[in-house]
């Protein structure tokens, strides 16, 4: 049934999940929890979800309405048994029929239980509902329903987030006891805050689906890799996490309850509140957005569960330095959201290519933590290099700190505090290297700060290196411009690129002064030629005649004083072109 | 002799002439040698005019080879015929 309804329902988004959601209908009386739906119905009366539940009924209804003019009375039927069913059910059909298609699903387990825990905290952060956590799992089937529902009503793009949302809500509730108020938690923070950052984020989204299925495997492949050859310098890395811990969670809750309404608190709080399952879930994600180098350390840290947090939580951070810059903002919120919803880690890999910005800067985040750990700066800077893969932003990062890594020796000799002078991610470099105790984390942030605009913005990598060669440069520079032959010359090559009258690359300007010096080489010779000739030790205006006469430029038909009128302005030609004045006097005097 | 700027097309250019840098010029090749009054300015039309043929005969060089900029063979290429026919 769910490919008949394809074709049809295609254009717009509603119709998109309304499709969805028959599917799952379809397919929900085989999965064994469809067996729920009387009891739901019962909850749907719950005095928390009265108008919710009005809500759904009318939805309900459209459903059926929209099944009768597809023809199919049965759908109708099935259609009332998803929403007595609860989302939830619908959710996690949802996921596992799109995974059929594709080949995400391995592991459907991780997955979730990330999306759970997302939902879990952005309820806490979010919405006042927090008390409502320790709700039966009841509930929550309702509230969902409601939040989907409104969402739908509202916009398209909504009903789509929402409407994933809702399914990534739904496995989490399936898994995770404690998730109730999530659909309070989502409906809040739709109608409260970003609306706009929802919005960007879903429509990828839904192109990607299809797309997810195809590139989780490949990631995976290079997980494995990676994880081999990092769990040792991870070993390392373990030990100090420790120690970071309190920092890093810290300024992560701070900065992420100013900025971000979903997923970044959760990271931060989650080690306080609840229980670990959700970590190995987060590292997991972490992992894959890093790509090989991480993905070590995340394996590890699954277990013990605090060092996953810490990473998580610089991750976090990032993104919450990141929400400061009005450009990023939306993208990285987009992630943020993109996270819960999506399966994880092919979406997480779409987001990388897509965003590359953010997510390279995690990456790289991470990566510089890791290689921190590692205490090697030289591999340290082949990492991120490496990582910086995918995009021209990427590499444009990857510059600066190529370079970068070959100053750090003579930072690192410098004390921290003349690092103060050098740009600020140099000195988090620095920080990074010298000590790996707590501040490392603040020095991150700040790394962070000032990367994150610079994908956004080209020229801002090329800032901090320029700062940092300042000496040399403006020595060069400076020389330059003392030396006042080359600026003549380039003011020349100026005038060469105005009559050019044609875009020129830098090289052929230099091309023109080489050929400008050559030129007025020979112009010294020849006036001194025909001085020399005259028995003169002046030049004289009628040696130049000659010579522009020698030249072809002037020429019988067109005379010096007509050059001069021609190319030279007034103040010059009076000078040069004797005129008749008042009073009978000739100026210039011949 | 006041500044005289005059727009030309979509590029302001400087058309006053760096008569001190000419006068150096001069003075830095050839010790011996004293310009007379004015005589930079000539100096300053005969770069003017070099710089102009330099830069057609480039433009026309790029536009054989099909090139939408002027790259620095095409200046070179340019070079050598105007220098060729600047000699004195």
């Amino acid at each position: 049934m769910a490919d008949n309804y394809i074709p049809d329902n295609e254009p717009t988004t509603r119709t998109l999940l309304r499709r969805v959601l028959d599917t799952e209908v379809l397919r929900t009386p085989r999965r064994p929890q469809s067996t729920r739906t009387g009891a739901q119905k019962t909850l749907l009366e719950t005095p928390f979800s009265m108008r919710l539940r009005s809500q759904t009924k009318t939805t309900a209804r459209r459903h059926a309405h929209r099944t009768k003019s597809i023809g199919r009375l049965a759908h109708i039927q099935t259609s009332g048994h998803l929403k007595e069913q609860t989302p939830r059910t619908l959710l996690e059909n949802i996921l596992l029929t799109a995974p059929e298609s594709s080949m995400v699903m391995p592991q459907p387990m991780v997955k979730p239980v990330s999306a759970s825990q997302v939902v879990q905290f952005s309820s806490q952060e979010s919405s006042p509902s927090s008390l409502e956590l320790q709700l039966p799992e009841l509930k929550p089937p309702t509230t969902l329903a409601a939040s989907l529902l409104p969402s739908g009503k509202r916009k398209k793009r909504l009903k789509l987030s929402v409407f994933q949302q809702g399914m990534d809500q739904g496995l989490s509730l399936s898994q995770g006891p404690l998730t109730e108020p999530q659909g309070n938690a989502v409906s809040s923070a739709l109608i409260s805050s970003l609306n706009l950052t929802f919005v960007t984020p879903l429509l990828p989204q839904s192109v990607q689906r299809p797309g997810l299925a195809r590139r989780p495997p490949t990631h995976r492949a290079v997980d494995v890799g990676a994880f081999l050859k990092e769990l040792q310098d991870n070993s390392v890395a373990l030990a100090l996490p420790g120690d970071r811990t309190p920092v890093a969670t810290l300024p992560t809750d701070t900065l992420l309850e100013d900025t971000q309404p979903f997923s970044q608190p959760l990271l931060g709080r989650s080690p306080s509140v609840y229980h670990s399952p959700p970590y190995p879930s987060l590292s997991a994600e972490r992992n894959v957005s890093r790509r090989t180098r991480s993905s070590g350390p995340g394996l590890q840290n699954n277990s013990p569960g605090k060092p996953a947090q810490l990473l998580v939580g610089k991750a976090e951070e990032v993104n919450a330095l990141a929400m400061g810059f009005p450009n990023t903002s939306n993208s990285i919120s987009g992630e943020d959201e993109l996270e819960p919803l999506q399966d994880g880690i092919g979406e997480e890999a779409e987001k990388i290519m897509e965003e590359s910005l953010s997510m390279s800067e995690m990456k790289e985040a991470a990566g510089a933590q890791g290689s921190a750990r590692a205490e090697e700066p030289e591999t340290h800077t082949d990492v991120i290099e490496t990582e910086g893969s995918s995009g021209d932003t990427e590499a444009k990062e990857a510059e600066p700190e190529g370079s970068s890594g070959d100053k750090d020796p003579a930072d690192r000799t410098a004390s921290p505090e003349l690092a103060s002078n050098t740009p600020e991610f140099l000195q988090a470099r620095q920080l990074e290297f010298l000590e790996l105790a707590p501040p490392t984390n603040t020095a991150v942030g700040l790394f962070r700060q000032q990367f994150i605009p610079a994908p956004s913005l080209s020229s801002e990598p090329l800032e901090p290196l320029s700062a940092r060669l300042p000496s040399r440069v403006q020595t060069a520079g400076s020389r330059l411009r003392q030396d006042p032959y080359k600026t003549g010359l380039s003011h020349y090559a100026k005038l060469f690129r105005f009559y050019a009258k044609m875009p020129m690359e830098k090289k052929a300007l230099e091309m023109v002064e080489k050929c400008l010096d050559k030129y007025f080489q020979r112009l010294c010779d020849d006036l001194d030629v025909f001085a020399a000739h005259a028995s003169r030790k002046t030049v004289k205006l009628e040696d130049l005649e000659l010579l522009m006469r020698r030249q072809g430029l002037v020429t019988d038909q067109v005379s010096l004083h007509v050059l001069v009128e021609r190319h030279l302005p007034l103040e010059y030609r009076k000078l040069l072109i004797p005129c008749a004045f008042s009073g009978n006097a000739v100026f210039p005097a011949q | 002799m006041a500044l005289s700027t005059t727009v030309s097309q979509s590029q302001r250019v400087k058309r006053k002439a760096p008569r001190g840098f000419l006068k150096r010029v001069l003075k830095r090749q050839k010790p011996h040698l004293r310009l007379e009054t004015n005589c930079d300015l000539l100096v300053h039309l005969n770069c003017l005019l070099f710089i102009r043929r330099l830069a057609e005969e480039a433009r026309t060089d790029a536009c054989k080879n099909k090139c939408g900029i002027i790259k620095d063979q095409h200046v070179l290429a340019a070079a050598k015929v105007m220098l060729k026919k600047s000699r004195g």
